[in-house]
């Protein structure tokens, strides 16, 4: 992904995207008492918890994972916990008014002669399409800023198709390696 | 990119909210009708015991895009629904989501139910310490350390409330260990004899908040 494709979204994202725009038949007086008490709701969130808000996450510089891959540069460092006071908030679909907190996570993997490189977890299903990674200025490094609810997620990098855990995060022994590939395994919390 | 973050987490909220709650699951193409429909009556059984099935949904992608064949997937799929019912079964039907991967990731690593039940009374410091301590159990052996070794040493961390930094701080400096050359287990004993120390020195409400 390049700086003028920033804001374009994968064609995964943007199917989910047009999923959750599609508008179910409601009743008139049943979207206005719902739109009514969201707007309640948002006032009365704001005046007790200002910091709640979507920020930009370059801004948060929360959880680090920076990994070498291929033997060519060393292991960095690697800080998973993010920051509290950067999240999101989204609604969860599954009940209205719902709340999930989303976290920011920044992933970093050194693969200076890849092609292609993405993510792939329990986070997106494992799709190989929905979290490409963006080569940075040093044209060394390949990134991704993602923001995700408190949990743990085994996950691992796709590099030019081929599967590379992250040898700076723990790893799965057991359940990651049923398949002969042992994922990472990221725990996301916002304490 | 800020969209697309956004839109990652809901993307994620909305996948885990249709897989828990939806009767529609989506699994992927690439399976068989039959590897298709044992795993879907095993999503269906799950639910039906009140088990999350999203790590069932999403151990099945993981095994499509890793190129696993039908059976190795479904046979993947039977036993973390297994585990996923033992830890629950151990832990109790409190147990967030995090905690019950990490303890079914643990009993697949090795783990017997009773020795996740001995770690739970160990933890009196929440679900995120024991959970930080049964993904670091898991690296741990995965990384040849005994796993009766690293099970001692995460129930002596545990009963001293050690937080999930000092878990994190532990599993790193093991693998600096053992990568310069180090054998495992001792790398592991002379790691967790200082946590130890440092734990036993602090007084014990400076270690950590209470549980939430």
């Amino acid at each position: 992904m390049h700086e003028d494709r920033a804001d374009h979204l994968p064609s995964a994202l943007d199917n989910a995207v047009q999923l959750l725009r599609k508008e179910e038949p409601v009743s008139t007086a049943w979207r206005d008492r719902v739109l009514r008490a969201v707007a309640e709701d948002d006032t009365a969130e704001a005046a007790e918890a200002p910091r709640r808000r979507l920020v930009p996450l370059r801004a948060a510089v929360a959880a680090a994972i920076v990994c070498a891959v291929g033997g060519s540069a060393a292991t960095i460092g690697m800080m998973r916990r993010t920051r509290p006071a950067a999240f999101a908030v989204t609604m969860s679909p599954s009940r209205p008014g719902a709340r999930t907190v989303l976290l920011p996570v920044h992933f970093s993997v050194v693969a200076p002669a890849a092609a292609s490189v993405s993510i792939v977890g329990d986070f997106n299903r494992w799709s190989p399409t929905a979290l490409p990674m963006k080569r940075s200025a040093d044209g060394r490094t390949w990134e991704i800023d993602v923001e995700l609810p408190q949990g743990r997620y085994n996950y691992s990098y796709l590099i030019d198709g081929r599967i590379a855990r992250d040898p700076s995060a723990p790893q799965t022994e057991g359940g990651g390696d049923d398949f002969g590939m042992p994922n990472s395994v990221l725990m996301v919390s916002g304490t | 990119m800020k969209i697309q973050s956004a839109m990652v987490g809901a993307l994620v909220a909305w996948a885990s909210a249709s897989a828990a709650q939806s009767p529609g699951i989506v699994l992927p193409d690439r399976l068989a009708p039959a590897a298709r429909a044992t795993i879907l009556r095993l999503i269906d059984s799950a639910q039906s015991v009140g088990l999350p099935v999203t790590p069932l949904v999403n151990k099945t992608a993981e095994g499509v895009l890793k190129g696993a064949d039908d059976q190795r997937i479904v046979r993947a799929v039977q036993s973390l629904a297994r585990e996923l019912g033992d830890a629950r079964t151990a832990l109790g039907a409190t147990s967030d989501l995090a905690l019950l991967g990490a303890a079914a990731n643990a009993l697949h690593a090795g783990l017997t139910v009773d020795e996740l039940r001995r770690l739970r009374s160990a933890s009196s410091a929440g679900n995120d310490a024991l959970t930080s301590a049964l993904v670091t159990l898991v690296d741990l052996v995965s990384r040849r350390v005994p796993l009766s070794d690293a099970t001692r040493s995460m129930h002596d961390l545990l009963e001293r409330r050690a937080s999930e930094k000092q878990f994190a701080a532990l599993r790193a400096d093991v693998e600096r260990d053992i990568s310069a050359g180090q054998a495992p287990e001792a790398a592991l004993r002379t790691r967790v004899g200082s946590q130890l120390r440092l734990l036993d020195a602090a007084p014990l409400d400076a270690r950590r908040p209470p549980m939430r």
